[in-house]
C-alpha cells in the first residue's frame, strides 16, 4: 500500500470500499497493530500510535472484527464476550461484572438465549453477530467492522446494518469495510475507495457514486472492450 | 592461527554445511508443506544410520551406496508412516499441538526399536577411506568428509530440480505458499502430503546415513541434530534448497570456529544461543516470512 | 440432575482425598507405600505445572527438567548452605522461575514452533553446562548433607501439601479472568489479542508460574533423595515425564494431571520396573494412541463413558456448563 491518507472523524460512520485485492483488510491489519507498516503513521486525536500492539491499542479504544470470523471455538458464547469485558478498555477483573456486562452485549446483539452453547454450535450469521458483540464488548471508541455482512441474507443483514447504526448512536466511530455497496451506501457518511493499495477517491457516498475513476476501477474503461 | 589454518577450518565448515543441508532439507519439506514440526526427524535420520550399518556389515556394501541406497527404502517407510499416523491429523495452517506430540511420541518409539535392536553402545563404520585424506597443496581433506559432502550436494541439486521441473514440485511449491489457492486449483492436497512426508524421511535417512560415515552413533543419535535443522530452516526460511543451504553454512561455521575456544561437550548450547540471537536480533524478519505465508487473507 | 451431582462430587471428592491422605500415616503404612505416595505427588505437582503453559496455553515444551533440575540443584545447595529445607524450595522456586524468563524472552515473542523446538535445545545445553561445573560436581552429582534425620512422614506432608497448594492454584488460574485469556491464547493468539489480552506476556506469566511448580517439585525430590546428578534431573526422560502426566490424564484440565500422575506411578512401578527395555515404547505408543484416538486423556474417555451413560438414562440438555468445568482441554486443532 502507498500514499493512502485520510481522516475519521468522530462519530461517524466511514465506509471503504474497493475491489479484491485492493487492500482494505491490509489497511485495518495496520491500524489495529497486527502487521506492522513499513512507512506512515496512525494517529489516534493527535497521538500517535504507529505500530502499537493489538493489545495495548483495544486499551486506547480501538478495536476490529475479522473478515473471517474467529470465535474462540471451545469457549462458550458467553465466555468469547466476557473476556472481552476483562481485557478491553475498561478492564473489568470481577468475574460477576464482567458476566453481566457481557450479557448487556449479547442482549444487545440478540444473542442471549445462546450464550451458554459452544461458539462453535452457532450459525454463521449468529457467529458474525459474535464476533461484532466481543469487539463492542471492549468499549471501543474506534470500531474497526470488516465485512460483517459477508455470507448473510438480506433480512440479517437489514439487522446487521441496524446495528451498526446503533453503535454509532451510542458515539462509537466506525470505520466499516464491505463489499455490498447498496448496504455501505446505505448506512455510511463518507466513503474512501481503495484500489491497488492507493486511495482513489473520498467523499460522501452519492459523489462517489458518480465519480469517473471509480466507476472505471469497477466497471473497466468505458467505450474498450473488457477484458475475457 | 595462520591463514592456512582459517582456510582449513573454512573448507571443514563448508563440508559440514553440505551435510547440515541434506539433513535439515527433510525436516524444511515437511514443516513447509505440511506444517508438521517432524521431531521424529531425529529418529529417521538415527535410522539411517544404523541401515547403512547394517548393509555394510552384512553385505559389506560400501556406506556411500548404503545412503543411496535409504533414499527409496526411507521413502516407502515415510509414505507407510504417513498413511499410518500422520494423515489422522487434523489439517492445520500452523503447526498443532497434536501434530507435535505424536511426532514426539513416534520418536520415542523409533528410539525404542533401535535400542532393542542394537543396544545402547555406540557403533561406527569402519572403512579402508575412513582414516584416510586427500592433499591438496597445503591443505589435507578427509576423504570421506568429501564424499560426504559431494554426496549431499549432489541430492540437493536433484531435489532442487525436481522442486522446479515435476508436478510433484510444483504442488509442493503451491501449498507452501498458499495452501487454500492451490486446492481451489485442483493440486490434491492428501497426495501431496503423503509424497512429500516420503521425500523429508527418504532425506532424513539418506543424510543419516551419511552421518554415521563421520560419526559413531547410538539409538539416540539423532537429538542433536534435531535442533540444529531447526536452526538451520529458521535462519534460512522455507523457500528454497538454496536457503537451506546458507542456514546450514552460517551454523556450520560457527560450530567450527567456536569449537576452537570452547569445549565439543557445548555444541549443542551453541546451535540454542544462534537460535535465541537470531529470533531476538531479527525476529520481523523470520516472522515475516512465515506470517506472509500463514495469512493472506 | 446428573450433572449436577457430578458437580456436587467434584466439589467434595478432593477435600476428601486430601484428607484421606492427610490421615494416613495414622495407618502406619509401608515405608514403601509412603515412597510411593511421594513420588507420584512430586510428578503431579510438576505435571500441574506443565499442564497451565502446555494444556492450558497450548505452548508445548520439551524441555521442563530444567526447572525440575535447577530447583533440585538450587534447593540442594540451600540445605547445604545451612539453610531451612522449607525456605530452600522457595530459593529453588525462584532460579526455576528466574530460568523461565531466560528461555521465553527470545521464543514467546514468535507465533509457531519455535518456543517448542527451542525447549529442546535448553534441556540439552542445561545438562551439558551442568555436567561440566565443579562446584556442582558436574556429571558425579551432588550430595546434600541435611543436618535434621530423616524423617520420612515428614517428606510426605510436604509433597501432600504441595500437591494441594498446586491444585488450588491451577484451579484458581483456570477460573480466573487470565484463565480465559489463556485459554482464549490457546485456541486463537490474533483474536485475543484484538480483544485486549497481550498474548507475549500472558505466556511468560504462566510459564513463570508454571516453572516455579516444577522447580520446588525438583527441591522436594532433591531433598528426600538426599543426591542428585544431572544425567537424572536434568534428564531428557524427566522432561518426558512430566509432559506425559498432563496428557494421559486430559490436557487442559485441572484434575487430568493428578489421574495422569496416579496412572503414571503405578505404570512406572509395575510396568517399567520389570520391563525397562521398554519403557519408551510404552510411552511413545501412550502418546500416539492418545493423540490420535482421544486428545482429551482418561478424563476425556471417563466423560464420554459418563455422557454414554447419561444418554441412556435420557438426559440431553446441560451438558455445556459441565464441559467447561472439567474439559476445556483437548489438543485435536489447536494453534501453538
Amino acid at each position: 500500500m502507498k500514499d493512502v491518507s485520510f481522516d475519521v472523524p468522530e462519530k461517524q460512520i466511514c465506509g471503504f470500499i474497493g475491489p479484491n485485492g485492493a487492500g482494505k483488510t491490509t489497511l485495518f491489519s495496520v491500524i489495529t497493530g497486527a502487521h506492522k507498516p513499513t512507512g506512515g503513521k496512525v494517529s489516534l486525536r493527535g497521538n500517535d500510535v504507529t505500530g502499537m500492539g493489538s493489545a495495548a491499542l483495544v486499551k486506547r479504544g480501538v478495536t476490529r472484527t475479522h473478515q473471517i470470523v474467529r470465535p474462540f471455538r471451545a469457549m462458550t458464547v458467553l465466555e468469547n464476550v466476557q473476556l472481552a469485558v476483562h481485557y478491553g478498555r475498561r478492564a473489568v477483573s470481577r468475574t460477576a461484572v464482567a458476566r453481566e456486562h457481557a450479557m448487556d452485549t449479547l442482549k444487545m446483539m440478540g444473542l442471549q438465549h445462546k450464550a451458554n452453547r459452544m461458539a462453535s454450535q452457532l450459525s454463521l450469521g449468529d457467529q458474525k453477530r459474535l464476533e461484532v458483540a466481543r469487539a463492542l464488548a471492549t468499549v471501543p471508541e474506534l470500531i474497526l467492522l470488516d465485512e460483517i455482512c459477508g455470507g448473510l441474507n438480506q433480512s440479517e443483514t437489514r439487522v446487521m446494518l441496524d446495528l451498526i447504526l446503533k453503535i454509532r448512536e451510542q458515539g462509537t466511530t466506525i470505520m466499516y469495510v464491505e463489499h455490498d455497496m447498496k448496504a455501505i451506501m446505505s448506512i455510511c457518511d463518507r466513503i474512501t475507495v481503495l484500489n491497488f493499495g492507493q486511495k482513489l477517491a473520498e467523499g460522501k457516498p452519492e459523489e462517489i457514486q458518480n465519480n469517473e475513476a471509480v466507476i472505471e476501477a469497477y466497471l473497466g474503461k468505458p467505450g474498450s472492450a473488457p477484458r475475457a | 592461527m595462520t591463514a592456512s589454518d582459517y582456510l582449513d577450518l573454512i573448507i571443514k565448515s563448508l563440508l559440514l554445511a553440505g551435510i547440515y543441508a541434506a539433513m535439515a532439507v527433510g525436516m524444511t519439506v515437511i514443516y513447509g508443506v505440511m506444517k508438521i514440526v517432524n521431531l521424529a526427524h531425529a529418529g529417521f535420520l538415527m535410522l539411517g544410520a544404523y541401515f547403512a550399518y547394517e548393509l555394510f556389515d552384512k553385505f559389506h556394501l560400501d556406506p556411500i551406496l548404503g545412503a543411496a541406497l535409504a533414499l527409496p527404502a526411507f521413502f516407502l517407510f515415510g509414505m507407510a508412516v504417513h498413511w499410518l499416523l500422520v494423515r489422522w491429523l487434523p489439517s492445520s495452517d500452523t503447526p498443532t499441538l497434536s501434530s507435535l506430540l505424536l511426532m514426539f511420541g513416534f520418536w520415542l518409539v523409533l528410539q525404542n526399536v533401535a535400542y532393542q535392536c542394537w543396544g545402547n553402545e555406540d557403533y561406527s563404520i569402519l572403512t579402508p577411506r575412513t582414516l584416510s585424506s586427500m592433499q591438496f597443496g597445503e591443505i589435507s581433506v578427509p576423504t570421506v568428509s568429501l564424499i560426504v559432502f559431494v554426496a549431499a550436494v549432489v541430492s540437493l541439486i536433484v531435489l532442487q530440480i525436481v522442486f522446479n521441473k515435476s508436478w510433484f514440485g510444483r504442488s509442493m511449491r503451491s501449498l507452501i505458499q498458499n495452501p487454500y489457492a492451490s486446492q481451489i486449483v485442483g493440486v490434491d492436497d492428501q497426495k501431496t502430503a503423503r509424497l512429500t512426508f516420503g521425500l523429508g524421511t527418504a532425506f532424513a535417512g539418506f543424510a543419516g546415513a551419511l552421518l554415521a560415515m563421520l560419526y559413531s552413533f547410538n539409538p539416540d543419535f539423532g537429538r542433536p541434530f534435531l535442533l540444529r535443522s531447526f536452526v538451520i530452516i529458521v535462519l534460512g526460511g522455507l523457500e528454497s534448497v538454496s536457503g537451506v543451504a546458507l542456514g546450514a553454512l552460517v551454523l556450520a561455521l560457527l560450530e567450527t570456529f567456536t569449537v576452537q575456544v570452547l569445549p565439543a561437550s557445548y555444541q549443542p548450547a551453541i546451535s540454542f544461543s544462534l537460535l535465541v540471537v537470531v529470533l531476538i536480533i531479527m525476529p520481523k524478519g523470520i516472522a515475516g516470512l512465515m506470517q506472509r505465508r500463514l495469512k493472506v487473507t | 440432575m446428573a450433572s449436577r451431582t457430578a458437580r456436587r462430587l467434584s466439589m467434595t471428592l478432593p477435600w476428601f482425598l486430601f484428607l484421606v491422605l492427610l490421615l494416613l500415616p495414622l495407618s502406619h503404612p509401608s515405608a514403601n507405600t509412603v515412597r510411593l505416595i511421594f513420588t507420584t505427588s512430586v510428578w503431579i505437582v510438576a505435571g500441574i505445572g506443565w499442564n497451565l503453559l502446555g494444556g492450558l496455553t497450548g505452548q508445548v515444551s520439551f524441555g521442563f527438567a530444567v526447572f525440575y533440575g535447577l530447583g533440585a540443584y538450587a534447593t540442594a545447595m540451600m540445605i547445604n548452605a545451612g539453610r531451612s529445607p522449607y525456605f530452600a524450595f522457595l530459593g529453588g522456586m525462584a532460579i526455576a522461575v528466574l530460568a523461565s524468563f531466560l528461555v521465553g524472552m527470545p521464543t514467546f515473542r514468535l507465533r509457531g514452533p519455535y518456543f517448542a523446538i527451542a525447549t529442546i535445545g535448553v534441556g540439552e545445553a542445561t545438562r551439558v553446562v551442568m555436567n561440566n561445573i565443579d562446584i556442582t560436581g558436574g556429571a558425579s552429582g551432588y550430595r546434600i548433607l541435611e543436618k535434621r534425620a530423616f524423617n520420612q512422614i515428614e517428606h510426605y506432608y510436604s509433597a501432600i501439601v504441595l500437591m494441594a497448594i498446586a491444585l488450588v492454584i491451577s484451579s484458581l488460574i483456570v477460573r480466573s479472568k487470565f484463565g480465559l485469556a489463556l485459554r482464549a491464547i490457546k485456541l486463537d493468539e490474533d483474536a485475543a489479542a484484538a480483544l485486549g489480552v497481550n498474548p507475549f506476556l500472558s505466556k511468560l506469566w504462566i510459564h513463570a508460574i508454571a516453572a516455579g511448580l516444577t522447580g520446588v517439585a525438583g527441591g522436594l525430590y532433591a531433598r528426600y533423595h538426599a543426591f542428585i546428578y544431572p544425567g537424572d534431573v536434568f534428564a531428557f526422560q524427566t522432561s518426558i515425564y512430566i509432559l506425559l502426566i498432563p496428557v494421559i490424564g486430559g490436557i487442559g484440565t485441572v484434575w487430568g494431571p493428578v489421574l495422569g500422575g496416579i496412572v503414571f506411578g503405578i505404570v512406572e512401578e509395575e510396568l517399567v520396573v520389570h520391563f525397562p527395555n521398554i519403557h519408551l515404547l510404552l510411552y511413545g505408543s501412550i502418546l500416539i494412541l492418545i493423540v490420535l484416538l482421544e486428545p482429551d486423556g482418561l478424563l476425556g474417555l471417563l466423560h464420554r463413558l459418563a455422557r454414554l451413560f447419561r444418554r441412556r438414562s435420557e438426559d440431553s440438555g446441560s451438558k455445556q456448563a459441565d464441559e467447561v468445568v472439567w474439559g476445556s482441554g483437548g489438543l485435536e486443532g489447536r494453534e501453538l
